[in-house]
């Protein structure tokens, strides 16, 4: 273990310092650790560690050896595209991005290793009391190709709902559980949300560099699924009985509010664009609500209830 | 500490050596707190440090480690002076961490945090705060999760005002609170509920009010904690056909049976806890799903039909489609 510890190490330096290309017959001879002769036994070893600087991000350029005729695949590692970017972390910041990443998990544990070449965790006095975790993010690979195609700016391609997507991305969002994207999207020429998980197959990413973000913020999803549709939204006018008048204030939000009763009934006034997401927002309060108007809201309630009697 | 393989181990030393270059003298056993590793184990890396530099490995070129008092100096690093970038997922691991617990109330106080995470950000070019939002969960009263937080911490009883959405009914019970968390969105407090007699978990966007009560008690090992939803082998059971529009349910809940029907829907068995729960299910689906068995403790056949005319009855009309 030590002696490939040792190898990957010194690979790792001989390609950070090289001023170019470095063919494999090159890396043989200057980095320790390989075998003596080229051949099947050192190709074997060479593209498992390329296997291994690849898998902990070490940027490996592959590139033609320099006046090399017929030209040889050289290798090296950019020194600027190796480097962290110091973000200059106070030791108060760095041990309150360390409880963060303990308090809330991503999937995979990476957080630990990001920290780590940050500076490590805080040697505080005494280790500091127990962390009480608060929850898991889910994530996969995509939302981790989405997050640096934000940050660098690389258009992703997708397909979605049956069609290939070209989107400029420009945030990304986690809302009940779920990672949303937010973006340009060039098939429809505007900006849209994308559902992570309802992305078909792979997401690939671009050059980066390839778009300017808009100025200003860019609002995030929506959460509220009876707006979730598109077109003008209708005017719900929606009643709910004193015992569900609290829940339908927190799921409606206050400033929807148009009247409180004597008998601590709601009113609410609400925009719906999406009538499947209202009308399950209604019946979740089963007989404890009742839609009063527009009439279009009403009969189709209705007429949806109706069509479940049996006859 | 846990066993790490060659290439996570290189990325450690990658990020241990860069540091002591910057911290000249460390003491030993800090940067052993600091990286969770071993003193042996760090020490073994030292031993191979003087073996590493660029061909020709003339002396100049390899790396020195000189250790003295349980301090540690090295020489001769430069490749590795500063750490390795951050990948992209470590990057999103830490700042989803970040901007979620910033975005949580209570927490980050001093600012540290939010500090911390804006520089992170500009490091990585995402300069706009907008770029990356992460609600853990739903956003409840702040001053609510604040008060179950700490009930948890000083492990006194506390009093709520429970909907119980699965039983359409207003509760008030004592629970013994163990653990405030979010899972899929939103938040839940786990707890002995002493009105059920057992161990429960209240959604806390339910609560209508909590009150801590003057009683200590000993919570029970994180594992023997309660999970989001177990149903016990005697809840009545529900036995649903879905059409393409309610397939999610079969992802959603957790179910006993899943079947695929020669029709293209699914059939499924689930555990339900009360009837009101199911009439909303079956009145939101529609004709998407259809009731092909049902517990009577659930309202048996009819159950659909029966919620259907109630709510109608509210719009003044009983009577099926014509």
């Amino acid at each position: 273990m030590s002696q490939k510890l040792e190898r990957l190490l010194n690979l790792i330096a001989a390609l950070l310092e090289t001023p170019r290309a470095l063919s494999a017959e090159e890396i043989r001879a200057r980095v320790p650790g390989y075998p003596d002769e080229a051949g099947p036994t050192f190709r074997r070893a060479f593209e498992r560690d390329k296997d291994d600087l690849r898998e902990m991000g070490v940027p490996l350029r592959v590139e033609t050896v320099p006046g090399t005729d017929p030209p040889q695949t050289g290798y090296r590692i950019p020194r600027d595209e190796y480097y962290l970017r110091d973000p200059g972390l106070e030791p108060d910041e760095l041990a309150a991005l360390h409880l963060a990443a303990s308090t809330v998990g991503l999937d995979g544990d990476h957080g630990l290793g990001g920290l780590w070449k940050l500076g490590g965790a805080l040697g505080g006095d005494g280790g500091g009391g127990e962390v009480e975790p608060l929850g898991r993010l889910p994530a996969d690979a995509a939302v981790a190709v989405a997050f640096q195609a934000v940050a660098e700016r690389r258009p992703l391609t997708f397909r979605y709902r049956g069609e290939a997507r070209t989107v400029d991305p420009y945030r990304l969002d986690f809302q009940l559980g779920r990672w949303y994207l937010t973006g340009f999207d060039h098939l429809r020429g505007e900006e849209r949300n994308f559902r992570f998980d309802r992305i078909e197959g792979e997401l690939a990413a671009g050059r980066p560099r390839a778009f300017e973000r808009p100025q200003g913020a860019v609002p995030g999803v929506e959460r509220a699924s009876w707006q979730l549709g598109e077109g003008e939204p209708v005017v719900a006018d929606l009643l709910v009985d004193a015992d569900h008048a609290a829940l339908a204030r927190h799921e409606l939000g206050e400033a929807a509010v148009t009247e409180e009763r004597a008998d601590g009934s709601v009113r609410f006034s609400v925009g719906v664009t999406n009538r499947a997401g209202f009308r399950a927002v209604v019946l979740g309060h089963l007989d404890h609500a009742e839609i009063l108007g527009p009439p279009e809201l009403r009969d189709d309630l209705v007429a949806w209830l109706r069509a479940l009697v049996a006859p | 500490m846990t066993r790490l393989g060659a290439g996570e181990r290189v990325q450690r030393l990658l990020a241990i050596v860069p540091w002591i270059v910057d911290h000249p003298g460390s003491r030993v056993d800090e940067v052993c707190r600091r990286f969770s590793i071993d003193e042996p184990d760090l020490l073994k890396a030292f031993d191979l440090l003087p073996f590493v530099g660029v061909h020709p490995f003339s002396p100049d070129a390899l790396i020195d480690v000189v250790l003295e008092d349980g301090r540690v100096w090295l020489h001769l690093a430069e490749p590795f002076g500063r750490p390795l970038r951050l990948t992209p997922e470590e990057s999103l691991a830490l700042v989803a961490a970040g901007r979620s617990v910033v975005a949580t109330p209570g927490f980050d106080g001093d600012g540290s945090l939010a500090r911390g995470l804006a520089k992170l950000a500009r490091s990585l070019g995402i300069d706009d705060e907008g770029a990356v939002d992460v609600r853990l969960a739903d956003e409840v009263a702040p001053d609510l999760l604040d008060r179950l937080r700490g009930a948890v911490r000083s492990r006194q009883r506390i009093r709520l005002d429970y909907y119980s959405y699965a039983r359409d009914e207003h509760t008030r019970r004592e629970v013994d609170p163990f653990q405030v968390f979010a899972d899929a969105g939103r938040w839940y407090l786990a707890g002995h509920c002493h009105r059920a007699g057992g161990d429960r978990v209240f959604r806390v966007d339910r609560i209508a009010s909590a009150e801590i009560l003057d009683v200590d008690f000993e919570p029970p090992a994180p594992e023997a904690r309660p999970g989001t939803f177990e149903p016990g082998p005697d809840a009545p059971r529900v036995v649903l056909d879905l059409g393409p529009e309610a397939r999610w349910v079969a992802e959603h809940y957790p179910c006993d049976h899943v079947e695929p029907l020669d029709d293209g829907r699914v059939r499924v068995t689930l555990a339900v806890t009360a009837r009101p729960w199911l009439e909303r299910l079956l009145l939101v689906l529609g004709p998407d799903a259809d009731p092909v068995a049902v517990d009577e403790r659930l309202g048996g056949a009819d159950v659909r039909s029966e919620a259907a005319a109630r709510v109608l009855r509210r719009y003044g009309n009983d009577g099926p489609l014509r």
